[in-house]
């Protein structure tokens, strides 16, 4: 068993250095050019459009709904409060597409957050904060459905989180795998998502 | 044949009068008045042998050392959220505490699900991070597995705010700095927060995440604790450090603290209710 964990940590610290070797590489290649920033803000500027139009959403059906009360609720309480609101959005929202908030210029202008922190001087740290966070590999989640019960969290680094567009109480990004996810928390329900632009991080059990 | 009984039973009765208090003996707090007395666990939520035995220490404890409220370190419920899991992982385990009026306060670890804030007996309100008062300490539960932008304002405000003489202690799941050779230190977590925390006079950081017990030697003047073990353990996880002032990595523990004036008294505690680890941080030795 030890010699399997000692295995796994020799590669995936190897893969770290390949990944850290290649986005150095690329990091020369190109920095971001001038027109590729207004991009990347008409980009933002247009996902968080979208998020608005979710929250707005979110809202109406939430209000339809019997009130949450924060400090006084007992767990099927609160996850039939969950239940009803997931699937009530997800009615709503039955013909929803993986793009339909992370739009194609929204997409490229993430790739370019996501691609500057696991490059820059940051990137060990992220990379670390990913693999000690309950990195999951095994999961493949679509648009539209809930956040699996049990399923552990992996940690977003937070300075990935400081370069990525804020978002309104209502959501978070998550990761899952190489995917960035844009989860409604309250409804534990996956909005949208965004495939493969994470650094591979082998599974750990914890 | 008879009188070997008798010693039999003498014997027992002995073990049943000591064995119930047999950690009131070793325990090192000085129970001062109007002292603030508080308990803190961490990756216990399992619903495992483990953590009720943790939990029934706790119980024999409270005896001697009659804390007001338990400080939860994240990982709080593993495996699920339905209503068997909160009875099963915390209310059962609990029950005893719960009972005597002691007060539950959570932070979330990335087993927990995010719904776990609207549990009325993990005191949130409804936040994944929160703020609350015991006489002269501030205590500020952050979410470390989300670290936005909006949290880093908000922590950096109520630091502000908080008052001067007040102790300040901050829990959350991910440790800043940890020898467990599983998980080891959030370092990306470090380099947000341990600024602030300088800024702000921060006095100790409670974590788990790592299923050891370790405390810090004081970083930059700020003392860590990494309670992680009171359910889960990872035993023979912690490497040779030297940062560690003290480590215990063979069983499962918890911690208890009392807060007066300007000293924190501190006892970990394991499994079998042996003392592993104990002391005093004296605020007014620091530079602040």
């Amino acid at each position: 068993m030890k010699a399997k964990i000692r295995i796994a940590r020799a590669a995936s610290f190897l893969l770290m250095a390949v990944l850290l070797a290649a986005g150095g590489a690329l990091a020369q290649q190109g920095a971001t050019s001038g027109k590729d920033q207004k991009e990347d803000a008409a980009g933002f500027k247009e996902f968080l459009g979208r998020v608005q139009a979710y929250v707005k959403l979110h809202k109406t059906i939430e209000e339809s709904l019997p009130p949450l009360k924060d400090k006084e609720e007992l767990p099927e309480m609160i996850s039939a409060h969950q239940q009803a609101l997931a699937r009530k959005i997800r009615q709503a929202r039955l013909h929803s597409e993986h793009d339909a908030i992370f739009t194609k210029l929204s997409r490229e202008a993430f790739r370019h957050a996501i691609r500057s922190t696991f490059q820059g001087r940051q990137a060990p740290h992220a990379l670390a904060t990913m693999k000690q966070g309950s990195p999951l590999t095994k999961v493949r989640l679509k648009v539209n459905e809930v956040y699996p019960d049990g399923v552990s969290q992996t940690t977003v680094p937070p300075t990935l989180l400081q370069t990525l567009p804020k978002l309104p109480d209502e959501l978070e990004y998550r990761i899952v795998g190489r995917d960035l996810l844009l989860l409604d928390v309250r409804a534990n329900l996956v909005v949208d998502l965004l495939r493969q632009v994470l650094p591979w991080i082998l599974e750990t059990q914890d | 044949m008879r009188r070997r009984s008798f010693h039999c039973l003498l014997l027992l009765a002995v073990l049943a009068v000591l064995l119930p208090g047999r950690g009131a003996d070793e325990f090192k707090l000085p129970l001062k008045p109007n002292s603030v007395r508080f308990a803190a666990i961490g990756d216990m939520g399992t619903g495992e042998p483990p953590q009720y035995e943790v939990a029934q220490r706790m119980v024999e404890a409270r005896r001697s050392f009659p804390f007001d409220f338990v400080i939860m370190l994240g990982d709080n419920i593993y495996g699920g959220s339905k209503a068997t899991d909160f009875e099963k992982k915390f209310e059962l385990p609990y029950k005893p505490l719960m009972d005597a009026g002691v007060k539950f306060y959570a932070s979330l670890g990335n087993h927990d699900n995010a719904k776990e804030r609207f549990y009325k007996f993990f005191n949130m309100n409804g936040e994944s991070y929160h703020t609350f008062k015991h006489g002269n300490v501030r205590f500020f539960a952050l979410d470390s597995n989300y670290m936005d932008p909006k949290q880093i304002d908000w922590i950096k405000a109520q630091l502000h705010d908080a008052s001067e003489t007040d102790w300040k202690i901050c829990f959350f799941h991910h440790p800043l700095y940890s020898s467990g050779r599983f998980h080891g230190p959030a370092t990306d977590l470090r380099q947000l927060l341990e600024p602030l925390f300088i800024q702000y006079g921060v006095d100790v950081v409670f974590s788990g995440h790592d299923h050891v017990y370790e405390r810090i030697r004081p970083q930059k003047g700020i003392y860590y604790f990494t309670e992680g073990a009171s359910g889960e353990l990872r035993r023979g996880n912690l490497s040779s450090s030297a940062i560690t002032a003290k480590g215990f990595d063979a069983d499962r523990s918890f911690m208890l603290i009392e807060i007066v004036g300007e000293e924190m008294f501190f006892q970990a505690v394991s499994r079998t209710g042996t003392t592993v680890d104990s002391g005093v941080i004296r605020r007014a030795a620091r530079a602040r």
